[in-house]
């Protein structure tokens, strides 16, 4: 009797998965030929909302965060991409989400716009379109203060990393023959290696060099810095062009105008705006 | 696999051979994980049910206590004090055994309101009828009043049960690796969001409608035991 209730659900189900399995295969044909198959409508519709949605972790010092713990959203991404928005004409309305869960929203249309050290990389300009840079910076390795063994990237090979899964980290960490641990992002990352529970993470230097300065960073050092710079840039959902080029030409502005170099002065002491 | 992999394949392809790393996360993490936790639970939820049924004033009042904490809290929470929060006290427990831990002290909570139901439920000439031949209150318990009672709360430990294997998922966010952090993990370097959460949802379909056969087995079975 329970088994027979239970069957039309699963069949409905089944049926679920075969429509997404046919959609996600046409999609794919789609971009794989032509981009998109209707107009782009990506800076239309934001500028007729009058905002532009913008998805953000809320607890990436001091790229995105909330003052004090508990107060206002801000930080480096959040001032830029608000910066931005006043070119545009429309507001910056922010959604905060977990850094592992914020493709699956760009993808799905939760926000326009990823504004959260997206770092370009050949995998992600596949899957998304991307404004011009804003960040320029290097990855490094944060272990314990007292470690010894870890001294390039090279000597990662059989250790462990905390890493978000969907992070550019994770794939280095794992090309470096790392075992990796998937986290929710930077603070659970280098809870685990202050804990002893993992050997290092890798992060942006701009992220440690902050963390220690706000935190007690005793316990942790920097073990190696990679030698290519890595560049953050705003990602959009695959065939957004027209929103991008509008907000190329809105960073340009700023960046003509000073804003960017000001704003990365008020968190980083320095221009990482530009590749130094 | 990356993305430019996956363009190469279909979607149909993806999901076949993803079906395997989420078996196995069900195999290797969901399973054991909500096995596990429940029998310590349910160890945990009788003894806290007798507490409060007790005439100890004292032991009725921790149970009380205990019971109000773990279901006036999220599991998440609990899963984070004893995964990051211990630490900053000296306690340091691996991903599997804090996520067994705090399932464990989660199940226990609900499920002693379950037994405390169950046990009251059995009418008081039971009790009563045990003692004029002659048992003590301790071989009553064992002999009459539980059996009965097992058969009440089969129902509703099974949901409880249900509920665990469901919220086994969020030990992905202690490391453990079981079934969605197997999905989340092919998610993250096919980018097909949609489709994996889907076939995840379809593999805890499945795994609940198994437990809900065994849930009618077990019903039918322990009624031949009762004379309608």
């Amino acid at each position: 009797m329970t088994t027979r209730l239970h069957t039309p659900p699963v069949l409905m189900l089944a049926a679920a998965v075969a429509l997404v399995l046919t959609g996600c295969g046409a999609d794919s044909d789609a971009a794989g030929t032509s981009g998109a198959a209707g107009a782009d409508d990506s800076l239309a519709a934001v500028q007729e909302a009058g905002t532009i949605v913008v998805g953000t972790e809320g607890t990436y010092r001091p790229f995105s965060f909330h003052e004090d713990g508990s107060g206002d959203l801000t930080g480096y991404d959040v001032e830029v991409i608000t910066a931005v928005a006043k070119e545009l004409g429309v507001t910056a309305t922010f959604e905060e989400t977990q850094w592992d869960a914020i493709f699956a929203g760009l993808t799905s249309g939760r926000f326009d716009v990823i504004a959260n050290q997206v770092t370009t990389t050949p995998e992600r300009t596949a899957a998304y379109t991307f404004s011009a840079p804003y960040t320029f910076s290097r990855g490094v390795v944060v272990v314990p203060a007292d470690d010894t063994t870890i001294t390039s990237f090279d000597s990662l090979a059989g250790m462990t990393t905390a890493q978000s899964l969907t992070s550019n980290w994770y794939t280095l960490a794992q090309d470096a023959g790392a075992t990796v641990q998937g986290v929710e992002g930077w603070a659970q990352a280098v809870a685990l290696v202050e804990q002893g529970r993992v050997d290092a993470t890798i992060n942006d230097e701009l992220t440690f060099l902050d963390y220690a300065q706000n935190n007690d960073a005793a316990g942790l050092k920097v073990a190696a810095t990679t030698d290519d710079e890595s560049e953050s840039a705003f990602a959009f959902a695959q065939g957004s062009s027209a929103l991008a080029t509008a907000v190329d030409e809105a960073l340009a502005t700023l960046a003509a105008d000073g804003t960017l170099a000001e704003i990365s002065d008020t968190y980083f002491g320095a221009d990482v705006s530009v590749s130094r | 696999m990356t993305a430019a992999a996956a363009v190469g394949q279909t979607s149909w392809d993806l999901f076949l051979s993803s079906l395997w790393p989420l078996v196995r996360g069900a195999l290797l993490g969901t399973i054991p994980l909500a096995l596990m936790s429940f029998a310590i639970g349910i160890v945990l939820a009788l003894v806290l049910a007798l507490a409060r049924l007790s005439g100890n004033r004292w032991a009725a009042g921790v149970a009380r206590g205990y019971i109000s904490i773990v279901r006036g809290t999220p599991l998440l929470v609990q899963l984070f004090v004893i995964f990051y929060g211990l630490p900053s006290i000296g306690v340091v427990i691996d991903p599997w055994p804090s996520a067994v831990v705090a399932f464990s002290i989660n199940v226990g909570g609900y499920a002693a309101e379950v037994i405390r139901a169950a046990i009251l439920s059995v009418p008081k000439g039971q009790w009563e009828a045990a003692y004029m031949i002659g048992m003590s209150r301790r071989r009553a318990l064992a002999r009459i009043i539980l059996p009965q009672a097992a058969r009440v709360s089969v129902p509703p430990l099974s949901n409880t049960f249900i509920s665990l294997v469901k919220d086994t998922s969020l030990a992905s966010l202690i490391l453990v690796t079981e079934l969605f952090r197997e999905a989340q993990q092919v998610a993250a370097f096919s980018q097909e969001f949609m489709l994996l959460y889907l076939e995840a949802a379809l593999v805890y379909w499945v795994i609940c409608l198994a437990l809900s056969t065994v849930q009618g087995l077990l019903e039918t079975r322990l009624d031949r035991y009762v004379s309608h």
